[in-house]
Protein backbone atom coordinates (compact mmCIF):
# COMPACT_ATOMS: atom_id res chain seq x y z
CA UNK A 1 0.00 0.00 0.00
CA UNK A 2 2.74 2.19 0.78
CA UNK A 3 4.80 4.31 -2.17
CA UNK A 4 8.30 4.39 -1.99
CA UNK A 5 9.39 7.73 -0.86
CA UNK A 6 10.34 10.50 -3.35
CA UNK A 7 12.73 13.44 -3.29
CA UNK A 8 11.53 17.06 -2.29
CA UNK A 9 10.65 18.12 0.90
CA UNK A 10 8.32 17.34 2.58
CA UNK A 11 5.00 19.63 2.49
CA UNK A 12 4.40 21.86 6.11
CA UNK A 13 1.31 20.81 8.36
CA UNK A 14 -1.60 23.35 7.70
CA UNK A 15 -2.74 25.55 9.82
CA UNK A 16 -4.83 25.33 12.73
CA UNK A 17 -8.39 25.28 11.91
CA UNK A 18 -8.62 24.50 8.56
CA UNK A 19 -11.22 21.94 7.80
CA UNK A 20 -11.80 21.08 3.86
CA UNK A 21 -9.80 17.82 3.15
CA UNK A 22 -7.84 17.39 0.22
CA UNK A 23 -10.10 19.36 -2.31
CA UNK A 24 -8.48 22.99 -2.73
CA UNK A 25 -5.08 21.73 -3.29
CA UNK A 26 -4.16 25.33 -4.65
CA UNK A 27 -4.93 26.68 -1.60
CA UNK A 28 -2.09 25.73 0.23
CA UNK A 29 1.49 25.99 -0.85
CA UNK A 30 3.46 24.62 1.79
CA UNK A 31 7.13 25.33 2.52
CA UNK A 32 9.77 22.79 0.76
CA UNK A 33 12.41 22.77 3.22
CA UNK A 34 13.61 20.06 4.85
CA UNK A 35 15.58 21.67 7.84
CA UNK A 36 12.74 22.99 9.45
CA UNK A 37 9.98 19.78 9.86
CA UNK A 38 7.30 21.14 11.59
CA UNK A 39 5.98 24.97 11.47
CA UNK A 40 3.61 26.50 13.53
CA UNK A 41 0.03 29.09 12.23
CA UNK A 42 0.63 30.57 9.45
CA UNK A 43 3.39 29.05 7.82
CA UNK A 44 0.90 28.67 4.68
CA UNK A 45 2.33 31.32 2.42
CA UNK A 46 4.69 31.25 -0.54
CA UNK A 47 8.06 32.26 0.84
CA UNK A 48 8.90 34.00 -2.79
CA UNK A 49 7.92 37.86 -1.67
CA UNK A 50 11.20 38.85 -1.45
CA UNK A 51 12.73 37.12 -4.68
CA UNK A 52 15.24 38.70 -6.87
CA UNK A 53 14.15 38.75 -10.69
CA UNK A 54 14.30 35.49 -12.18
CA UNK A 55 17.27 34.18 -14.37
CA UNK A 56 17.32 31.13 -16.10
CA UNK A 57 18.92 28.95 -13.44
CA UNK A 58 16.42 30.38 -11.29
CA UNK A 59 13.62 29.71 -12.64
CA UNK A 60 14.32 26.08 -13.32
CA UNK A 61 15.33 25.62 -9.87
CA UNK A 62 12.01 27.33 -8.99
CA UNK A 63 10.00 24.71 -11.04
CA UNK A 64 12.35 21.98 -9.62
CA UNK A 65 11.38 23.30 -6.28
CA UNK A 66 7.63 23.35 -7.16
CA UNK A 67 7.53 20.23 -8.93
CA UNK A 68 8.87 18.61 -5.74
CA UNK A 69 5.88 20.61 -3.78
CA UNK A 70 3.64 19.32 -5.91
CA UNK A 71 4.65 15.75 -5.72
CA UNK A 72 4.77 15.78 -1.99
CA UNK A 73 1.22 17.31 -1.86
CA UNK A 74 0.42 14.67 -4.14
CA UNK A 75 1.83 11.74 -1.85
CA UNK A 76 0.13 13.60 1.36
CA UNK A 77 -2.96 12.80 -0.41
CA UNK A 78 -2.45 10.01 -1.30
CA UNK A 79 -1.41 9.08 2.00
CA UNK A 80 -5.06 10.52 3.71
CA UNK A 81 -6.79 8.78 0.79
CA UNK A 82 -5.42 5.38 1.98
CA UNK A 83 -5.76 6.19 5.69
CA UNK A 84 -9.56 6.70 4.85
CA UNK A 85 -10.09 3.51 3.46
CA UNK A 86 -7.65 1.50 5.84
CA UNK A 87 -10.34 2.93 8.43
CA UNK A 88 -13.32 2.23 6.54
CA UNK A 89 -12.88 -1.38 6.02
CA UNK A 90 -11.34 -2.10 9.83
CA UNK A 91 -14.22 -0.57 11.15
CA UNK A 92 -16.58 -2.60 8.85
CA UNK A 93 -14.52 -5.60 10.91
CA UNK A 94 -15.60 -3.34 14.26
CA UNK A 95 -12.03 -3.70 15.85
CA UNK A 96 -10.85 -0.56 17.09
CA UNK A 97 -7.84 0.67 15.36
CA UNK A 98 -4.76 1.51 16.86
CA UNK A 99 -2.16 4.25 16.16
CA UNK A 100 0.56 1.74 15.21
CA UNK A 101 -1.35 0.31 12.92
CA UNK A 102 -2.18 2.86 11.32
CA UNK A 103 1.39 3.63 11.00
CA UNK A 104 2.67 0.54 10.17
CA UNK A 105 0.30 -0.17 7.65
CA UNK A 106 -0.39 3.25 5.89
CA UNK A 107 1.69 6.32 7.10
CA UNK A 108 5.30 4.61 6.75
CA UNK A 109 7.58 7.78 7.38
CA UNK A 110 5.29 10.01 6.81
CA UNK A 111 4.64 9.40 10.94
CA UNK A 112 5.80 12.57 11.58
CA UNK A 113 2.57 14.36 9.90
CA UNK A 114 0.40 11.96 11.65
CA UNK A 115 -1.65 14.30 13.53
CA UNK A 116 -1.91 16.58 9.76
CA UNK A 117 -3.08 13.15 7.92
CA UNK A 118 -5.29 11.74 10.56
CA UNK A 119 -7.26 15.33 11.36
CA UNK A 120 -7.96 15.48 7.07
CA UNK A 121 -8.93 11.69 7.31
CA UNK A 122 -11.84 12.58 9.71
CA UNK A 123 -12.74 15.47 7.54
CA UNK A 124 -13.25 12.97 5.07
CA UNK A 125 -14.94 10.78 7.24
CA UNK A 126 -16.93 13.08 8.55
CA UNK A 127 -18.33 15.01 4.75
CA UNK A 128 -18.47 12.30 2.40
CA UNK A 129 -19.40 8.87 4.60
CA UNK A 130 -20.80 10.87 8.40
CA UNK A 131 -18.58 8.99 10.31
CA UNK A 132 -17.18 10.12 13.31
CA UNK A 133 -13.33 9.42 14.10
CA UNK A 134 -13.33 9.11 17.92
CA UNK A 135 -10.31 8.77 19.89
CA UNK A 136 -11.54 5.65 21.98
CA UNK A 137 -8.39 5.39 24.61
CA UNK A 138 -6.68 8.12 24.94
CA UNK A 139 -3.62 6.09 26.68
CA UNK A 140 -3.59 3.55 23.79
CA UNK A 141 -3.83 5.46 20.77
CA UNK A 142 -7.19 3.35 19.80
CA UNK A 143 -9.82 5.05 17.37
CA UNK A 144 -13.17 4.25 16.45
CA UNK A 145 -15.64 5.21 13.74
CA UNK A 146 -19.30 6.35 15.33
CA UNK A 147 -21.92 7.12 12.62
CA UNK A 148 -23.55 10.42 12.71
CA UNK A 149 -26.56 9.69 10.57
CA UNK A 150 -29.50 10.20 12.36
CA UNK A 151 -30.69 6.75 13.71
CA UNK A 152 -33.76 5.54 11.91
CA UNK A 153 -36.46 4.90 13.39
CA UNK A 154 -38.98 1.99 13.50
CA UNK A 155 -40.77 1.61 10.19
CA UNK A 156 -37.48 2.72 8.29
CA UNK A 157 -34.92 0.27 10.14
CA UNK A 158 -36.73 -2.62 8.07
CA UNK A 159 -35.67 -1.08 4.61
CA UNK A 160 -32.40 -0.22 5.97
CA UNK A 161 -31.54 -3.68 4.03
CA UNK A 162 -28.53 -4.00 6.32
CA UNK A 163 -26.04 -6.88 6.37
CA UNK A 164 -25.29 -7.32 9.44
CA UNK A 165 -28.68 -8.13 10.73
CA UNK A 166 -28.69 -11.96 12.05
CA UNK A 167 -25.44 -11.37 14.09
CA UNK A 168 -26.36 -8.04 15.83
CA UNK A 169 -30.00 -9.74 16.32
CA UNK A 170 -27.66 -12.41 18.68
CA UNK A 171 -26.23 -9.17 20.02
CA UNK A 172 -28.91 -7.39 20.83
CA UNK A 173 -30.92 -10.84 22.62
CA UNK A 174 -27.50 -11.43 24.80
CA UNK A 175 -27.92 -7.16 25.95
CA UNK A 176 -31.25 -8.13 26.94
CA UNK A 177 -30.12 -10.78 29.04
CA UNK A 178 -27.31 -9.08 30.52
CA UNK A 179 -29.55 -6.03 31.21
CA UNK A 180 -32.90 -7.84 33.04
CA UNK A 181 -29.96 -9.86 35.40
CA UNK A 182 -28.83 -6.96 36.87
CA UNK A 183 -26.40 -5.11 34.01
CA UNK A 184 -24.37 -8.99 34.28
CA UNK A 185 -25.14 -12.45 33.47
CA UNK A 186 -23.11 -15.74 34.15
CA UNK A 187 -21.56 -17.50 31.03
CA UNK A 188 -23.74 -20.18 31.61
CA UNK A 189 -26.77 -18.02 31.56
CA UNK A 190 -26.19 -17.17 28.31
CA UNK A 191 -25.41 -20.62 26.44
CA UNK A 192 -29.05 -21.67 28.51
CA UNK A 193 -30.80 -18.84 26.41
CA UNK A 194 -28.60 -19.65 22.86
CA UNK A 195 -29.76 -23.24 23.37
CA UNK A 196 -33.70 -22.65 24.00
CA UNK A 197 -33.03 -20.88 20.61
CA UNK A 198 -31.68 -23.36 18.76
CA UNK A 199 -27.79 -22.16 18.91
CA UNK A 200 -25.06 -24.72 20.35
CA UNK A 201 -22.18 -22.67 21.47
CA UNK A 202 -19.42 -24.94 18.94
CA UNK A 203 -21.87 -26.47 15.99
CA UNK A 204 -21.93 -24.44 12.95
CA UNK A 205 -24.38 -22.10 12.56
CA UNK A 206 -26.01 -21.17 8.95
CA UNK A 207 -26.42 -17.69 10.10
CA UNK A 208 -24.25 -17.00 12.93
CA UNK A 209 -20.98 -18.67 12.13
CA UNK A 210 -19.64 -20.87 15.29
CA UNK A 211 -21.51 -18.30 17.84
CA UNK A 212 -18.66 -19.06 20.62
CA UNK A 213 -16.32 -17.75 18.57
CA UNK A 214 -18.49 -15.13 17.53
CA UNK A 215 -19.11 -14.42 21.31
CA UNK A 216 -16.47 -14.64 23.04
CA UNK A 217 -13.83 -13.30 20.60
CA UNK A 218 -15.50 -10.93 17.45
CA UNK A 219 -18.02 -9.26 20.53
CA UNK A 220 -16.05 -9.01 22.93
CA UNK A 221 -12.69 -7.78 20.44
CA UNK A 222 -15.18 -5.27 18.95
CA UNK A 223 -15.87 -4.34 22.67
CA UNK A 224 -19.79 -5.07 22.41
CA UNK A 225 -19.36 -7.88 25.67
CA UNK A 226 -16.95 -7.63 28.56
CA UNK A 227 -15.70 -11.17 29.66
CA UNK A 228 -14.71 -11.40 33.44
CA UNK A 229 -14.30 -13.96 35.55
CA UNK A 230 -16.44 -14.15 38.96
CA UNK A 231 -14.21 -13.14 41.85
CA UNK A 232 -14.18 -16.02 44.29
CA UNK A 233 -15.89 -18.60 42.27
CA UNK A 234 -14.22 -22.19 42.22
CA UNK A 235 -14.30 -23.75 39.79
CA UNK A 236 -13.87 -20.38 38.20
CA UNK A 237 -17.03 -19.13 36.33
CA UNK A 238 -16.89 -16.04 34.22
CA UNK A 239 -19.64 -13.97 33.28
CA UNK A 240 -20.55 -11.14 30.30
CA UNK A 241 -21.69 -7.35 30.94
CA UNK A 242 -21.88 -4.36 28.46
CA UNK A 243 -18.78 -3.98 26.65
CA UNK A 244 -17.85 0.06 26.34
CA UNK A 245 -18.58 0.21 22.70
CA UNK A 246 -22.44 -1.25 23.70
CA UNK A 247 -22.95 1.74 25.82
CA UNK A 248 -21.58 4.09 23.28
CA UNK A 249 -23.84 2.76 20.58
CA UNK A 250 -27.36 1.74 22.33
CA UNK A 251 -29.53 2.86 25.39
CA UNK A 252 -30.58 0.90 28.23
CA UNK A 253 -33.97 2.02 26.89
CA UNK A 254 -33.63 1.05 23.17
CA UNK A 255 -32.54 -2.40 24.50
CA UNK A 256 -35.58 -2.59 27.52
CA UNK A 257 -37.95 -1.98 24.31
CA UNK A 258 -36.57 -4.87 22.23
CA UNK A 259 -36.82 -7.01 25.00
CA UNK A 260 -40.63 -5.91 26.12
CA UNK A 261 -41.46 -6.36 22.40
CA UNK A 262 -40.04 -10.01 22.77
CA UNK A 263 -42.45 -10.59 25.30
CA UNK A 264 -45.55 -8.53 23.85
CA UNK A 265 -45.51 -6.41 27.08
CA UNK A 266 -44.65 -2.68 28.12
CA UNK A 267 -41.41 -1.67 29.30
CA UNK A 268 -43.06 -0.89 32.16
CA UNK A 269 -43.87 -4.08 32.78
CA UNK A 270 -40.18 -4.07 34.49
CA UNK A 271 -40.81 -1.02 37.00
CA UNK A 272 -36.80 -1.62 37.99
CA UNK A 273 -35.22 -1.94 34.58
CA UNK A 274 -37.43 1.01 33.76
CA UNK A 275 -35.93 3.34 36.26
CA UNK A 276 -32.94 2.35 35.35
CA UNK A 277 -33.39 3.12 32.01
CA UNK A 278 -34.82 6.66 32.12
CA UNK A 279 -31.91 7.59 34.67
CA UNK A 280 -29.76 6.71 31.77
CA UNK A 281 -31.97 8.95 28.93
CA UNK A 282 -31.36 11.66 31.42
CA UNK A 283 -27.45 10.92 31.85
CA UNK A 284 -27.21 10.70 27.66
CA UNK A 285 -29.44 13.75 27.33
CA UNK A 286 -26.87 15.75 29.92
CA UNK A 287 -23.62 15.07 28.09
CA UNK A 288 -24.92 15.30 24.67
CA UNK A 289 -26.10 19.13 25.78
CA UNK A 290 -22.59 19.52 27.28
CA UNK A 291 -20.74 18.37 24.32
CA UNK A 292 -22.89 20.37 21.91
CA UNK A 293 -22.16 23.49 23.98
CA UNK A 294 -18.29 22.49 24.07
CA UNK A 295 -18.14 22.48 20.59
CA UNK A 296 -19.80 25.69 19.97
CA UNK A 297 -17.73 27.30 22.05
CA UNK A 298 -14.74 25.20 20.30
CA UNK A 299 -16.12 26.71 17.50
CA UNK A 300 -16.35 30.13 18.19
CA UNK A 301 -12.61 30.23 19.37
CA UNK A 302 -11.04 29.03 15.86
CA UNK A 303 -13.63 31.12 13.94
CA UNK A 304 -11.58 34.36 16.32
CA UNK A 305 -8.35 32.70 14.90
CA UNK A 306 -9.01 32.13 11.18
CA UNK A 307 -6.52 34.08 9.20
CA UNK A 308 -7.58 33.68 6.10
CA UNK B 1 -7.23 15.11 -10.67
CA UNK B 2 -5.29 17.10 -8.31
CA UNK B 3 -6.41 20.99 -7.78
CA UNK B 4 -8.69 20.48 -10.53
CA UNK B 5 -11.13 23.35 -11.32
CA UNK B 6 -14.26 20.82 -11.62
CA UNK B 7 -17.46 21.81 -10.24
CA UNK B 8 -17.47 18.70 -6.98
CA UNK B 9 -20.80 17.60 -5.89
CA UNK B 10 -22.05 18.53 -2.66
CA UNK B 11 -22.73 15.82 -0.09
CA UNK B 12 -25.69 15.38 1.93
CA UNK B 13 -27.09 12.78 4.71
CA UNK B 14 -28.91 11.23 2.33
CA UNK B 15 -25.81 10.47 -0.03
CA UNK B 16 -23.97 9.53 3.09
CA UNK B 17 -26.36 7.04 4.25
CA UNK B 18 -26.39 5.95 0.21
CA UNK B 19 -22.78 5.55 0.57
CA UNK B 20 -22.52 3.94 4.37
CA UNK B 21 -25.38 0.83 2.65
CA UNK B 22 -23.74 0.49 -0.07
CA UNK B 23 -20.37 0.20 1.26
CA UNK B 24 -22.12 -2.68 4.25
CA UNK B 25 -23.42 -4.41 1.15
CA UNK B 26 -20.39 -4.35 -0.85
CA UNK B 27 -21.98 -5.18 -4.36
CA UNK B 28 -26.06 -4.59 -4.89
CA UNK B 29 -28.06 -4.95 -8.40
CA UNK B 30 -29.28 -1.97 -9.50
CA UNK B 31 -32.87 -2.88 -8.81
CA UNK B 32 -31.80 -2.96 -5.01
CA UNK B 33 -29.57 0.34 -5.46
CA UNK B 34 -32.44 2.45 -6.64
CA UNK B 35 -34.55 0.75 -3.95
CA UNK B 36 -31.44 2.24 -1.34
CA UNK B 37 -32.21 5.63 -2.90
CA UNK B 38 -35.26 5.98 -2.59
CA UNK B 39 -34.59 4.29 1.32
CA UNK B 40 -32.14 7.47 1.80
CA UNK B 41 -33.81 10.17 0.63
CA UNK B 42 -37.42 8.71 2.40
CA UNK B 43 -35.25 9.22 5.97
CA UNK B 44 -33.21 11.81 5.04
CA UNK B 45 -35.44 14.77 2.57
CA UNK B 46 -38.97 13.33 2.47
CA UNK B 47 -39.81 16.02 0.26
CA UNK B 48 -37.40 16.24 -2.57
CA UNK B 49 -37.50 14.72 -5.78
CA UNK B 50 -35.50 11.66 -6.20
CA UNK B 51 -32.45 12.25 -8.44
CA UNK B 52 -31.86 10.02 -11.70
CA UNK B 53 -29.95 7.20 -10.28
CA UNK B 54 -27.22 8.18 -12.74
CA UNK B 55 -26.91 11.98 -12.11
CA UNK B 56 -27.23 10.86 -8.35
CA UNK B 57 -24.21 8.37 -8.72
CA UNK B 58 -22.10 11.32 -10.36
CA UNK B 59 -22.44 13.69 -7.90
CA UNK B 60 -21.46 11.23 -5.68
CA UNK B 61 -18.40 10.07 -7.54
CA UNK B 62 -17.21 13.48 -8.31
CA UNK B 63 -16.68 14.05 -4.23
CA UNK B 64 -14.73 10.46 -3.93
CA UNK B 65 -12.71 11.22 -6.55
CA UNK B 66 -9.84 12.96 -3.76
CA UNK B 67 -10.14 9.63 -1.97
CA UNK B 68 -9.46 7.39 -5.28
CA UNK B 69 -12.46 5.28 -5.18
CA UNK B 70 -15.55 5.39 -7.14
CA UNK B 71 -18.74 3.61 -7.28
CA UNK B 72 -18.80 1.40 -10.28
CA UNK B 73 -21.39 -0.12 -12.68
CA UNK B 74 -21.08 -3.30 -14.15
CA UNK B 75 -22.68 -5.68 -15.82
CA UNK B 76 -23.00 -9.77 -14.13
CA UNK B 77 -21.09 -12.42 -16.52
CA UNK B 78 -23.85 -15.34 -16.93
CA UNK B 79 -27.37 -13.02 -17.26
CA UNK B 80 -26.13 -9.10 -17.62
CA UNK B 81 -28.14 -7.51 -14.33
CA UNK B 82 -26.40 -4.74 -13.73
CA UNK B 83 -24.44 -4.22 -10.72
CA UNK B 84 -22.72 -1.43 -8.53
CA UNK B 85 -19.80 -1.41 -6.19
CA UNK B 86 -17.53 1.28 -4.62
CA UNK B 87 -14.26 0.03 -5.62
CA UNK B 88 -10.78 1.54 -5.25
CA UNK B 89 -9.03 3.47 -8.64
CA UNK B 90 -5.62 3.42 -6.91
CA UNK B 91 -5.54 0.01 -6.17
CA UNK B 92 -2.46 -2.83 -7.23
CA UNK B 93 -3.37 -5.35 -5.32
CA UNK B 94 -6.67 -7.09 -3.76
CA UNK B 95 -5.91 -4.47 -0.88
CA UNK B 96 -9.28 -4.45 0.55
CA UNK B 97 -9.53 -8.29 1.26
CA UNK B 98 -6.16 -7.72 3.26
CA UNK B 99 -7.60 -6.69 6.26
CA UNK B 100 -10.52 -9.17 5.95
CA UNK B 101 -8.78 -12.31 5.44
CA UNK B 102 -5.20 -13.74 6.84
CA UNK B 103 -2.08 -14.81 4.71
CA UNK B 104 -2.94 -18.17 3.68
CA UNK B 105 -6.68 -17.31 3.11
CA UNK B 106 -5.93 -14.60 0.51
CA UNK B 107 -3.03 -17.25 -0.86
CA UNK B 108 -5.73 -19.45 -1.17
CA UNK B 109 -7.90 -16.62 -2.84
CA UNK B 110 -5.26 -16.61 -5.65
CA UNK B 111 -5.06 -19.69 -6.53
CA UNK B 112 -8.29 -20.09 -7.04
CA UNK B 113 -7.85 -17.11 -9.23
CA UNK B 114 -5.13 -18.07 -11.21
CA UNK B 115 -7.34 -21.84 -12.01
CA UNK B 116 -10.45 -19.84 -12.76
CA UNK B 117 -8.13 -17.59 -15.37
CA UNK B 118 -6.44 -20.55 -16.71
CA UNK B 119 -9.54 -22.42 -17.19
CA UNK B 120 -11.51 -22.49 -20.36
CA UNK B 121 -14.69 -22.51 -18.62
CA UNK B 122 -14.23 -19.93 -16.00
CA UNK B 123 -14.94 -22.38 -13.41
CA UNK B 124 -12.04 -24.20 -11.24
CA UNK B 125 -13.66 -26.98 -9.61
CA UNK B 126 -13.36 -27.17 -5.83
CA UNK B 127 -11.23 -30.20 -5.81
CA UNK B 128 -8.47 -28.86 -7.82
CA UNK B 129 -8.21 -25.93 -5.51
CA UNK B 130 -8.06 -27.70 -2.21
CA UNK B 131 -5.34 -29.79 -3.82
CA UNK B 132 -3.51 -26.76 -3.78
CA UNK B 133 -3.60 -26.33 -0.19
CA UNK B 134 -0.13 -27.62 1.14
CA UNK B 135 1.25 -24.83 -2.00
CA UNK B 136 -0.26 -21.97 0.43
CA UNK B 137 2.15 -19.21 2.01
CA UNK B 138 1.44 -18.47 5.65
CA UNK B 139 0.28 -20.61 8.58
CA UNK B 140 -0.52 -24.59 7.30
CA UNK B 141 -4.04 -24.99 6.40
CA UNK B 142 -5.88 -28.42 6.21
CA UNK B 143 -8.56 -29.15 3.41
CA UNK B 144 -11.48 -29.03 5.56
CA UNK B 145 -10.30 -25.66 6.59
CA UNK B 146 -9.63 -24.27 3.43
CA UNK B 147 -13.61 -25.64 2.50
CA UNK B 148 -14.79 -22.83 5.27
CA UNK B 149 -12.60 -20.66 3.41
CA UNK B 150 -13.93 -20.84 0.08
CA UNK B 151 -17.52 -20.11 1.70
CA UNK B 152 -16.33 -17.39 3.40
CA UNK B 153 -15.53 -15.95 -0.19
CA UNK B 154 -18.71 -16.87 -1.69
CA UNK B 155 -20.41 -14.91 1.31
CA UNK B 156 -18.29 -12.09 0.92
CA UNK B 157 -19.15 -12.02 -2.55
CA UNK B 158 -15.83 -12.17 -4.21
CA UNK B 159 -16.56 -16.02 -5.25
CA UNK B 160 -19.19 -17.58 -6.72
CA UNK B 161 -20.05 -21.31 -6.33
CA UNK B 162 -22.11 -23.68 -8.97
CA UNK B 163 -22.50 -26.86 -8.34
CA UNK B 164 -18.85 -27.47 -6.78
CA UNK B 165 -17.40 -25.21 -8.88
CA UNK B 166 -16.27 -21.62 -8.47
CA UNK B 167 -15.84 -18.21 -10.32
CA UNK B 168 -15.59 -15.21 -9.60
CA UNK B 169 -18.39 -12.62 -8.27
CA UNK B 170 -19.30 -9.63 -10.20
CA UNK B 171 -18.06 -7.58 -8.02
CA UNK B 172 -14.47 -9.42 -7.74
CA UNK B 173 -14.56 -8.49 -11.46
CA UNK B 174 -15.75 -4.93 -11.04
CA UNK B 175 -13.01 -4.75 -8.14
CA UNK B 176 -10.24 -6.25 -9.58
CA UNK B 177 -10.21 -6.02 -13.03
CA UNK B 178 -7.10 -3.83 -13.43
CA UNK B 179 -4.99 -5.99 -11.19
CA UNK B 180 -5.91 -9.13 -12.93
CA UNK B 181 -5.35 -7.78 -16.25
CA UNK B 182 -1.94 -6.66 -15.11
CA UNK B 183 -0.55 -10.10 -12.99
CA UNK B 184 -1.70 -12.03 -16.18
CA UNK B 185 -1.47 -10.40 -19.03
CA UNK B 186 -0.68 -13.99 -21.10
CA UNK B 187 -3.68 -15.52 -19.32
CA UNK B 188 -6.72 -13.52 -19.44
CA UNK B 189 -9.46 -13.53 -22.22
CA UNK B 190 -10.92 -10.53 -23.36
CA UNK B 191 -14.27 -10.03 -24.84
CA UNK B 192 -14.36 -9.32 -28.58
CA UNK B 193 -17.15 -6.89 -28.27
CA UNK B 194 -16.74 -4.86 -24.87
CA UNK B 195 -12.96 -5.21 -24.77
CA UNK B 196 -13.04 -5.74 -20.72
CA UNK B 197 -12.43 -8.89 -19.01
CA UNK B 198 -14.06 -11.96 -19.57
CA UNK B 199 -14.22 -14.59 -17.40
CA UNK B 200 -17.11 -16.24 -18.43
CA UNK B 201 -18.22 -16.20 -22.08
CA UNK B 202 -19.01 -18.30 -25.36
CA UNK B 203 -16.00 -19.15 -28.01
CA UNK B 204 -15.74 -18.82 -31.74
CA UNK B 205 -14.94 -22.35 -32.26
CA UNK B 206 -13.33 -21.48 -35.97
CA UNK B 207 -10.94 -18.83 -34.51
CA UNK B 208 -11.25 -18.79 -30.97
CA UNK B 209 -12.31 -15.02 -30.12
CA UNK B 210 -14.70 -14.70 -27.05
CA UNK B 211 -17.82 -12.89 -25.71
CA UNK B 212 -19.54 -12.26 -22.71
CA UNK B 213 -22.84 -13.83 -22.86
CA UNK B 214 -24.58 -10.43 -22.39
CA UNK B 215 -22.50 -9.48 -24.97
CA UNK B 216 -23.58 -12.16 -27.34
CA UNK B 217 -27.17 -11.50 -26.37
CA UNK B 218 -27.06 -7.62 -27.65
CA UNK B 219 -25.17 -8.08 -30.65
CA UNK B 220 -27.35 -11.57 -31.84
CA UNK B 221 -30.26 -9.26 -30.91
CA UNK B 222 -33.17 -10.43 -33.14
CA UNK B 223 -30.44 -11.63 -35.57
CA UNK B 224 -31.49 -14.95 -37.49
CA UNK B 225 -27.92 -16.49 -38.69
CA UNK B 226 -25.64 -15.37 -35.83
CA UNK B 227 -22.24 -14.78 -37.41
CA UNK B 228 -18.98 -14.51 -35.89
CA UNK B 229 -17.73 -10.90 -36.02
CA UNK B 230 -14.47 -12.32 -36.26
CA UNK B 231 -14.09 -14.83 -39.11
CA UNK B 232 -17.98 -14.93 -39.99
CA UNK B 233 -18.23 -18.05 -39.56
CA UNK B 234 -21.94 -19.54 -38.44
CA UNK B 235 -22.40 -18.85 -34.38
CA UNK B 236 -23.02 -22.19 -32.94
CA UNK B 237 -24.09 -21.27 -29.54
CA UNK B 238 -27.28 -20.78 -27.90
CA UNK B 239 -27.99 -17.22 -28.01
CA UNK B 240 -29.20 -15.67 -24.67
CA UNK B 241 -31.70 -13.34 -24.13
CA UNK B 242 -30.84 -9.53 -23.35
CA UNK B 243 -31.35 -8.68 -19.46
CA UNK B 244 -34.97 -7.09 -19.05
CA UNK B 245 -35.34 -5.59 -15.59
CA UNK B 246 -39.30 -5.23 -16.33
CA UNK B 247 -39.32 -8.72 -16.97
CA UNK B 248 -37.57 -9.91 -13.65
CA UNK B 249 -40.14 -7.77 -11.68
CA UNK B 250 -42.88 -9.48 -13.64
CA UNK B 251 -42.03 -12.87 -13.38
CA UNK B 252 -41.99 -12.50 -8.87
CA UNK B 253 -38.05 -13.23 -9.61
CA UNK B 254 -37.53 -10.08 -7.46
CA UNK B 255 -38.62 -11.04 -4.19
CA UNK B 256 -40.67 -7.58 -3.03
CA UNK B 257 -40.64 -9.20 0.75
CA UNK B 258 -38.60 -7.44 3.22
CA UNK B 259 -37.43 -10.28 5.14
CA UNK B 260 -36.57 -12.62 2.32
CA UNK B 261 -34.23 -9.99 0.80
CA UNK B 262 -32.65 -9.60 4.12
CA UNK B 263 -31.83 -12.86 4.46
CA UNK B 264 -30.60 -13.86 0.90
CA UNK B 265 -28.24 -11.22 1.77
CA UNK B 266 -26.46 -13.86 3.39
Amino acid sequence: MLQTPESGGLPVPQAEGEKDGGHDGETRAPTASQERPKEELGAGREEGAAEPALTRKGARALAAKALARRRAYRRLNRTVAELVQFLLVKDKKKSPITRSEMVKYVIGDLKILFPDIIARAAEHLRYVFGFELKQFDRKHHTYILINKLKPLEEEEEEEDLGGDGPRLGLLMMILGLIYMRGNSAREAQVWEMLRRLGVQPSKYHFLFGYPKRLIMEDFVQQRYLSYRRVPHTNPPEYEFSWGPRSHLEISKMKVLGFVAKLHKKEPQHWPVQYREALADEADRARAKARAEASMRARASARAGIHLW
Amino acid sequence: MQGSTRRMGVMTDVHRRFLQLLMTHGVLEEWDVKRLQRHCYKVHDRNATVDKLEDFINNINSVLESLYIEIKRGVTEDDGRPIYALVNLATTSISKMATDFAENELDLFRKALELIIDSETGFASSTNILNLVDQLKGKKMRKKEAEQVLQKYVQNKWLIEKEGEFTLHGRAILEMEQYIRETYPDAVKICNICHSLLIQGQSCETCGIRMHLPCVAKYFQSNAEPRCPHCNDYWPHEIPKVFDPEKERESGVLKSNKKSLRSRQH
